[in-house]
């Protein structure tokens, strides 16, 4: 060090530089590399902290940075040297704690020096764009031992040797697998992925493969599935305890691939044990694992939703085309019904309520349920013996979940103008029977379709309910009139007066009422004309009921609830003991059919047979005759005989429905051609099809023939025409 | 039906420039020359319908249509007329309506005679389809027939 000499106000620039005595940078070099020695070999304890770092300073000041970086990197890579050499020389298992423990050291040491070299580290190496002493200990740690040919393979296999073990149930030291980790994490990035993660990840996979072929071979799917989920969660638990965190979702991957991936479809179509099984057996776990393991692959959940669907489809095909099935429509009805539950349970339950599968569900129920055409009819039915004896009893809320659930199965109809058709029917013959368990429960069903199909559906429905109220006023003033007059005795009649419109149409139906009951129905409807008149009254005798008091031979005394032809057809024994078919046929005028019908139901039914026949067969012959039996007995006063009840349909009944049906569809799809063509003016062939069919699909699907035919008439009757130039289109005529 | 009134007769005949017999006979051949022009034909086939009809009726009684139809085909060939007559009387038995009428002449000249070209959701009124279905019965049955 030397100084400027103070002149007289002139300052000399700066020559030169003492230089270093470059026997001194040697002699400072040697105290370093001793001490980097002693370093290593654990005797730092007699180093003076300050003199070195002195001396690393003095070294870098006076431009010796060079000769201590490239010693520190000579002296360091000597004993990466021998490191590895002790290393390489460990034998079995101590081969892994060696390493493991001269890493410790390393790092221990590695730091000193760096605390040591810290201003060559701040100047030098930054100057010099060399690598600073932290990061160049790890990289020789890494190129001359971890990388080291003897070292390098035997590393990665004692690594994947103990991960395998483990996987077989052997427990190892996990806390040295950490350490090691650890140290290549720590090595760099790529280390860790290339020299272990990736073959890791390979092991893996060959393990995983050949366990799972393994597994499918000997397991049943619950087993398999619980098995899969283990090895699941162990593997997420091997990344905990000694793995970068990082490797996590690659190796869950690997799992997913192997165990569930590539077994999906046998895992599911597996016989006796797979999906279908457990669906069938409401295994409610086993379900809900499928469903957590599946949703980790891309396509699981799709293959669990295509089979799933596929069974039940074809299990409600069965059902609902069963022959066996067909007999009692209650009982198909709460099949379904059933079925709906089920699987609404096991996609709560299993399938943590996902919406793909709920549309998976509808979809099916609404493919099978239209696969018969009677189950508008047969749910109509359903709702009719609900009503009238099924919620008896039951509490406003179960009445109210019972009607959801037909709903419910409503909404799948396609063709639900014929429900409508059917429960229109039975709705009449509830009302005028007086067979409803509750009037609240009928209206409220009436409001949850109102809600589905809008006020044209009910309107007609509400209708009748307003007849009846209308008739029971009418009553009420009939009797009061009655009550004034002097005939009180006499038979006492109850009159429902229905809209034409609104109550289902019924073929002409006409009878000789019985001349007891004759002078009360004139005076009615004297009545009732009086206070409405330019109306027409016409009585519907197929359709009402009567209660008769009759005295038997053997003294026994009942009361008779029948229909009315009934009536007509007992009340002529007041006058004759025996009559032969053609008399009663005659004096009744009661249509054959329903003639025979009521005869046998009073004939030849045990326990309500208030009639005898000769002969006593089954069926009602022309030469017939009928005698009063007196022998008859009940143990109830009251016997119920009327045929009055909703029930499934004969042949040609249902033959005639679904005529109607389809008279009632041509005007409403006329209408619907109308009602576009009006806004559209102009349109083709294929696009009326398509808005015909879209604006009638809430309340059946339309024949495109149908439409066709329509059109047809339309143009006929100059609604509509064809362009002169392309024939495809139609112009509306206004 | 098929009836002309004494000022259509007059006024046409005048148009035509024809007041003798002779005259008359003279025209003819050129006369039904010009149904040969698809346009032209059309225009009598058309009219044809509402002058073979009753009056007060909208639609042609069967027999009337078949007569008609085989006398206008004549002057313009068409395979399937007789078929198409055949078809007509075994499953229709109806009178025919203007729109099946007109779009018959369509389907006359579009469709070729084996119906390989015919297109169900051409916008065809149903009784074509039907024929349609017919033929296509008749022609596999004839297959079987032929082949047997």
């Amino acid at each position: 060090m030397s100084q400027a000499k103070k002149k007289n106000f002139k300052i000399e620039p700066f020559k030169h530089k003492v230089e270093m005595d470059p026997k001194y940078a040697e002699k400072t070099w040697k105290i370093l590399e001793d001490a980097i020695h002693e370093i290593y070999n654990h005797n730092a304890s007699g180093l003076s902290f300050e003199e070195l770092y002195r001396n690393a300073y003095n070294m870098v000041l006076h431009k010796y940075g060079e000769k201590l970086y490239s010693g520190l990197v000579n002296t360091m890579t000597q004993h990466m040297r021998e490191i590895a050499r002790t290393v390489e020389a460990a034998q079995g298992g101590l081969f892994l704690e060696e390493l493991n423990s001269k890493w410790c050291e390393h790092n221990k040491s590695l730091q000193m020096i760096r605390d040591i070299l810290m201003y060559m580290d701040r100047t030098y190496v930054n100057n010099f764009n060399k690598t600073p002493v932290h990061e160049l200990g790890l990289n020789l740690w890494r190129d001359n031992i971890v990388r080291s040919p003897r070292i390098r393979d035997r590393l990665l296999h004692t690594l994947l040797d103990l991960v395998h073990r483990e996987r077989t149930g052997e427990v190892i030291n996990r806390g040295l697998m950490r350490n090691i980790t650890k140290m290549l994490v720590d090595l760099g990035p790529t280390v860790y992925q290339e020299d272990f993660e990736r073959p890791f990840l390979d092991a893996a996979s060959d393990f995983y493969r050949v366990e799972s072929q393994q597994f499918v071979e000997t397991c049943d799917c619950a087993d398999y599935l619980r098995k899969a989920e283990k090895r699941l969660n162990e593997e997420i638990d091997r990344v905990t305890h000694y793995l970068d965190a990082k490797s996590e979702p690659k190796i869950t991957a690997v799992v997913e691939k192997e165990v569930i991936g590539n077994r999906m479809k046998l895992l599911v179509e597996m016989e006796n044990s797979g999906l279908v099984s457990m669906l069938i057996d409401d295994k409610y776990d086993d379900l809900g694992r499928m469903y957590n393991m599946f949703h980790r692959v891309s396509t699981g959940l799709q293959t669990i939703r295509d089979l799933m669907t596929a069974h039940l489809r074809d299990t409600g095909r069965q059902l609902v085309l069963d022959p066996e099935r067909l007999k009692d429509p209650v009982e198909f009805v709460q099949r379904l019904l059933d079925e709906k539950d089920k699987y609404d349970k096991i996609i709560q339950l299993s399938f943590g309520n996902d919406k793909t599968f709920q549309n998976a569900l509808n979809s099916s129920f609404e493919y099978f349920i239209n696969l018969n055409v009677r189950s508008p009819e047969f749910i109509s039915l359903f709702v009719d013996d609900k009503l009238r004896k099924g919620l008896k009893g039951v509490s406003e809320e179960d009445v109210e979940s019972v009607l959801d659930k037909v709903m419910m199965l409503f909404r799948y109809l396609q063709e639900k103008d014929v429900f409508e058709k059917y429960y229109k029917q039975h709705l009449a013959k509830r009302l005028l029977s007086g067979r409803t368990v509750s009037d609240d429960a009928e209206r409220s069903l009436i409001v949850k379709l109102k809600t589905e199909c809008g006020y044209q559906f009910t309107s007609k429905l509400e209708g009748m309910f307003t007849d009846m109220k209308t008739s029971r006023d009418t009553m009420q003033g009939f009797n009061a009139t009655l009550a004034g007059s002097e005939t009180n005795e006499g038979p006492t009649l109850a009159v429902q007066v229905l809209t034409t419109g609104s109550w289902p149409t019924q073929s002409g139906a006409r009878c000789n009422l019985p001349t007891e009951i004759l002078s009360m129905c004139d005076k009615f409807k004297q009545y009732y004309l009086s206070t409405h008149t330019g109306r027409r009254l016409t009585w519907q005798t197929n359709m009402g009921t009567a209660d008769l008091k009759a005295t038997f031979g053997n003294g026994n005394k009942h009361e008779l609830n029948v229909s009315t032809y009934q009536m007509c057809i007992l009340c002529l024994f007041n006058k004759a003991d025996r009559l032969m078919y053609r008399e009663i046929e005659q004096a009744t005028d009661i249509p054959a059919s329903d003639l025979q019908r009521s005869l046998q139901s009073l004939a030849c039914v045990k326990g309500k047979n208030v009639l005898r026949k000769e002969p006593m067969s089954k069926d009602i012959s022309e030469d017939d005759v009928f005698l009063v039996n007196d022998k008859f007995s009940s143990k109830f006063y009251k016997v119920k005989i009327s045929t009055v009840v909703a029930q499934k349909e004969s042949e040609p009944e249902k033959q005639e429905t679904r005529q109607k049906v389809e008279e009632d569809r041509k005007p409403q799809i006329e209408a619907a051609i109308v009602r576009i063509m009006k806004a559209r003016r102009l349109l083709d062939h294929n696009n009326i099809i398509s808005e015909v069919t879209k604006q009638l699909q809430a309340r059946f699907l339309p024949n495109p023939a149908v439409i066709k035919k329509r059109i047809e008439s339309l143009i006929e009757r100059e609604f509509l025409e064809r362009d002169s130039v392309d024939r495809k289109l139609y112009r509306y005529l206004a | 039906m098929c009836e002309f009134s004494r000022q259509e007769f007059i006024e046409g005949l005048q148009m035509l420039g024809v007041d003798s017999i002779d005259k008359l006979k003279y025209l003819l051949p050129s006369l039904r020359a010009e149904l040969k022009d698809e346009h032209k034909f059309r225009d009598i086939y058309n009219f044809a319908f509402g002058w073979a009809k009753e009056k007060g009726q909208k639609s042609l009684a069967l027999d009337t249509a078949l007569g008609m139809w085989r006398l206008l085909f004549k002057e313009r060939p068409w395979p399937l007329v007789e078929l198409w007559c055949q078809f007509l009387q075994a499953k229709h038995n109806k009178a025919i309506s203007k729109d099946t009428w007109s779009q018959l002449f369509e389907f006359s000249r579009i469709i070729d005679p084996s119906v390989s070209n015919y297109d169900s959701e051409g916008a065809w009124p149903y009784l074509i389809d039907e024929f349609v279905e017919y033929l296509r019965e008749n022609q596999s049955l004839e297959a079987c027939t032929s082949g047997a």
